[in-house]
């Protein structure tokens, strides 16, 4: 027996099982080692932190708000290594930090708006991934503040200012005397017209100056306007009836009214019952003013001032009883009603325009001219800019892109 | 009241109350009948305008009877109308779907029950798409009606399984904050403090009770806001004190008469969307997938346009062959009358 | 209780209704309710919504004494009513009208002229800078010019300080001619809000009513 060969070969055997079995546990132990290392290298991963954190007082608020602004970490590309931003807070004299918003990645910026005004702020910003967070990058303190100029709107004060001024100007200007030229109003024959045919039927006028306050414009010029009807009304002897909606239009139509028959000489011949208050609601005043109309079949039918939703049951009704009605109202969607039933409509503001022009009071009158001005300049920067953009658009030409540009800035308000 | 009028009163008060007891189900026509109804509207009307053009005039009663039966007949009929958004109602969808949930969402009901055939619908399905979304309500109102209007909306968006199951607690995903009277100087103090103008909600509860709205100061704190208008105080002063003073991002729902004016907003960019009377509520149910009365009602509403523009035809044949006949009637310009025995 | 609100609503919206076929007490009766109830309303709102719950809580809860200023001001509105020192009321009245003419004027300033005449000054052909002179469709070109002629023929038909001749007044014309086109489209969406309103009170009384339909 030859004991030595077999030894050998299984000594042989036994070392290559040896080597086999430590490569095997080397390998493994790679392995693991690599997963190890795989694994402490996500654990380990820790993003940059974004730099330059600022912060700055939002501007042109009540100190409500600020700006943090910072520089993108470095791990902020297109690998996807961060999952975004988060800003905190503190008092400046505190070490509280709060989180106030996340943002996400390739944001740069936040806005706080939950600030008090004079009290100062230390901001810090993080960078995220997978709930790690990086160190945090501190600003400099700020306190929010108000700022008393909004700067941003210096467009809208130029503008306003020469609007204003024309307004003055040309107020100054009729009050030294000086004629200003209106161009006739075709509206107003037909007021005369209307007031001399209740003259003729021997029939009441009846007088509707909106369903608004004396706080709107139009009601304004609706008594404006009264005035002058109620100057021929006391001439004449004709009947008015003015019912209204609002305590202080009855005050100050008796008063107007009363005025014109005053001035008229006959005074005993006014009484408060010609303008009386029916209700503040809306659909409830118009059903009474229906049943008036129905009622005494007035000849002629004013409605000067601001209407809303009744303005086409007051003028059917009318219409329905004879009445020659005439209208004036600035609200854009009760003109196309008065337009279609009554006989004659003032315009939006051929209402002011024509009570400027009866009453010939220099506020009034310089008031329409200065708003002239403004008209002026719209119809020149649309025109104008109008022009530059469609040339700067198709052509290009530096000139006509700077147009574009100007008439943009100039009427942009940014807040 | 003569003997005609009383019999015709006694005639309604009868068949109200035969109606009243005697119908247990609603009335639904089959499309055959609703198809058949709607060409016999149409053949009275070819008929009217064909005595129209023979000389008859009909009175504005009959102009009324029509428009009655085409508001009302539509409700019985089966007939469904295809309804598409426009781009205005699309921008308003997306501006809410851009939401994130818990955003807040400040809704202000400026309008009464006069106007709440068109805007009810509207409030409607926008509560429904925003608790859907997850997004937090602040009801208030610059009408006194406004928030009980918001109330019904709330009762209504809660009758649908969906929005039921999230269990909505007051306070928590939705407050209404009431009325306040002070027109568009309410929106502009909003501004600065929503405590100032509102110290207490609808029911009472002091401000900063509500978990919701206790850490909201101002505009700055909403996401959204949503107005529902009829009149003054409207769209008109948000847009002019939110929007214009504080940045705030404005949708809008308006009664037909008043969406022509918010055009030029939409336009400026002052408005993200618009919806603009029944049609208007009628697509945002389409955009939103939630089907209710604006829907329901929009056959009605085209029924109406249709018998109203039948009418300006007819109307306009009988004004302008009237004057015709007026011309050919007229004595001619000798001055001589030709009829036999005449000096 | 619910029946007979019901009821009386249906009672209501039919006397109204009744006006379309002519004045009747019945309409008579209703529009006196309503005009009665509808004045209540507003005093009872007007009382505990402003007098109650801003004056009386303002002061008495949150010490906000500068509210005397505002009721001191609505009293002397009310002297009206005494004819001795009804001049009286004119102060507060002129306060009001002037704070409001002040608050509105730089609101519509900004919202109603500004912000529409910047977005009025638009390119009227193209969309690309130095391109193709035409590079929108015809619908869109055609309503750019629509705009921008719209805009500016309609204020110069409302500027009044010079008379509507010659090509000026040609262009006036333009621009009534627009501004009547803009009314025909606003009563036609008129017309289709209260077509709606009826349509709601219809819905009331065969629905809510009448229960004839769902």
């Amino acid at each position: 027996m030859d004991c030595t060969g077999k030894s050998q070969k299984y000594t042989y055997i036994a070392i290559l099982t040896l080597f086999l079995s430590l490569l095997l546990i080397i390998s493994s132990a790679n392995a693991v080692n690599s997963e190890v290392l795989v694994e402490d290298t996500t654990s380990a991963f820790i993003p940059n932190a974004p730099t330059y954190v600022t912060a700055t007082d939002y501007k042109y608020d009540r100190g409500e708000s600020a700006i943090v602004k910072w520089q993108l970490s470095s791990d902020d590309n297109s690998t996807g290594k961060i999952t975004g931003y988060e800003i905190f807070r503190s008092e400046a004299d505190a070490d509280n930090f709060v989180s106030i918003g996340v943002v996400l990645p390739g944001e740069n910026s936040f806005r706080d708006k939950s600030t008090e005004n004079g009290v100062s702020y230390i901001y810090g910003v993080v960078t995220l991934y997978n709930g790690r967070t990086s160190q945090m990058v501190l600003s400099e303190p700020i306190t929010p503040g108000t700022e008393i100029v909004n700067w941003n709107l210096l467009n809208l004060f130029i503008i306003g200012l020469l609007i204003a001024g024309s307004v003055i100007f040309f107020i100054t200007h009729a009050k030294r005397g000086k004629k200003l030229f209106i161009r006739k109003i075709a509206g107003l024959e037909a007021i005369d017209e209307a007031i001399g045919r209740a003259t003729e039927m021997g029939r009441p006028i009846l007088f509707i100056p909106g369903i608004n306050d004396m706080d709107d414009v139009q009601t304004i010029a609706g008594i404006t306007l009264l005035g002058r009807v109620a100057k021929v009304v006391a001439d004449y002897d004709i009947k008015i009836n003015m019912p209204v909606a609002r305590s202080i239009v009855m005050t100050v139509g008796r008063e107007t009214i009363k005025e014109a028959y005053v001035s008229a000489g006959r005074p005993d011949a006014y009484s408060d019952d010609m303008v009386h208050y029916i209700t503040d609601e809306q659909f409830g005043y118009v059903a009474a003013v229906d049943g008036i109309m129905v009622r005494e079949k007035p000849a002629t039918c004013f409605y000067l001032g601001a209407f809303f939703a009744e303005s086409l049951i007051l003028a059917e009704t009318g219409n329905s009883v004879g009445a020659i009605q005439i209208a004036g109202t600035a609200m854009p969607a009760q003109l196309p009603f008065f337009v279609a039933a009554c006989d004659y409509t003032l315009i939006g503001e051929e209402l002011f325009a024509a009570s400027a022009y009866l009453s010939n009071e220099p506020k009034q009158l310089g008031s329409l001219k200065g708003q002239d001005v403004g008209k002026f300049m719209a119809m020149m920067a649309i025109a104008l800019g109008v022009f530059g953009a469609t040339i700067a658009e198709a052509w290009g030409g530096s000139f006509f892109i700077w147009l574009d540009e100007f008439m943009h800035r100039l009427f942009t308000i940014t807040n | 009241m003569n003997k005609k009028e009383l019999v015709a009163v006694i005639i309604i008060v009868a068949l109200s109350l035969i109606f009243y007891f005697g119908i247990k189900q609603p009335i639904v026509f089959s499309s055959t009948v609703s198809y058949i109804i709607t060409a016999l509207i149409g053949l009275v009307l070819l008929y009217i305008f064909i005595r129209t053009v023979g000389g008859k005039i009909f009175g504005r009663r009959t102009v009324f009877l029509f428009v009655g039966i085409a508001v009302v007949l539509p409700f019985f009929m089966t007939i469904k109308q295809p309804i598409k958004s426009s781009p205005e109602v699309k921008s308003l969808y997306d501006a809410v779907l851009a939401l994130k949930p818990d955003s807040k969402v400040l809704v202000s009901f400026d309008y009464d029950p006069p106007s709440a055939p068109e805007l009810q619908p509207m409030a409607e399905s926008f509560f429904m798409l925003c608790f859907e979304r997850d997004l937090k309500l602040i009801i208030m109102g610059l009408w006194p009606q406004g928030p009980q209007q918001a109330e019904m909306a709330l009762q209504r968006a809660f009758l649908e399984p969906d929005i039921a199951a999230k269990n909505l607690k007051y306070g928590v995903d939705y407050v209404n904050l009431g009325f306040q009277t002070g027109n568009e100087f309410v929106i502009q103090r909003m501004g600065s403090s929503f405590k100032s103008m509102f110290q207490t909600d609808y029911y009472g509860t002091p401000y900063d009770d509500i978990p919701l709205i206790r850490n909201v100061t101002n505009f700055s704190n909403i996401d959204f806001v949503f107005n529902l208008s009829a009149g003054y105080p409207g769209t008109v002063e948000w847009v002019q004190v939110a929007v214009d003073r504080y940045g705030v991002k404005l949708g809008a729902g308006n009664t037909a008469v008043q969406a022509p004016q918010m055009y030029p907003y939409l336009r400026a960019g002052q408005l993200v969307g618009l919806l603009g009377g029944l049609n208007g509520a009628a697509e945002f149910e389409k955009a939103t997938n939630i089907i209710g009365k604006g829907t329901k009602f929009m056959v009605s509403q085209s029924f109406a346009h249709v018998i109203v523009i039948a009418f300006i035809i007819i109307g306009n044949a009988a004004y302008f062959l009237g004057e015709k006949r007026r011309e050919e009637n007229k004595p001619n310009q000798t001055g001589m009358n030709n009829q036999p025995g005449a000096n | 209780m619910e029946v007979f609100g019901l009821w009386l609503a249906a009672f209501f919206t039919l006397g109204i209704i009744s006006f379309l076929y002519k004045d009747n007490p019945w309409y008579k009766f209703s529009e006196a309710v309503f005009i009665g109830i509808s004045a209540g309303y507003w005093f009872v709102v007007s009382f505990w919504d402003n007098l109650y719950a801003k004056f009386y809580l303002g002061v008495t809860a949150n010490d906000d004494y500068m509210l005397f200023v505002g009721a001191v001001l609505g009293a002397m509105m009310i002297l009206r009513l005494a004819p001795n020192i009804g001049w009286i009321s004119r102060w507060p009245l002129a306060f009001v009208v002037g704070a409001i003419s002040g608050f509105y004027l730089m609101n519509y300033f900004s919202s109603n002229v500004m912000k529409q005449v910047q977005n009025s000054v638009i390119p009227l052909f193209s969309a690309d800078y130095g391109q193709s002179m035409f590079t929108e469709s015809f619908g869109t070109i055609a309503g750019k010019i629509v705009i921008a002629a719209g805009t500016f023929t309609g204020l110069i038909y409302f500027f009044f300080s010079k008379e509507h001749k010659g090509a000026f007044g040609g262009a006036a014309k333009v621009g009534i001619w627009v501004i009547m086109i803009t009314f025909g489209a606003s009563f036609g969406y008129t017309v289709m809000s209260r077509m709606s309103l009826l349509i709601g009170r219809m819905d009331f009384l065969f629905g809510q009513w009448l229960g004839m339909i769902k």
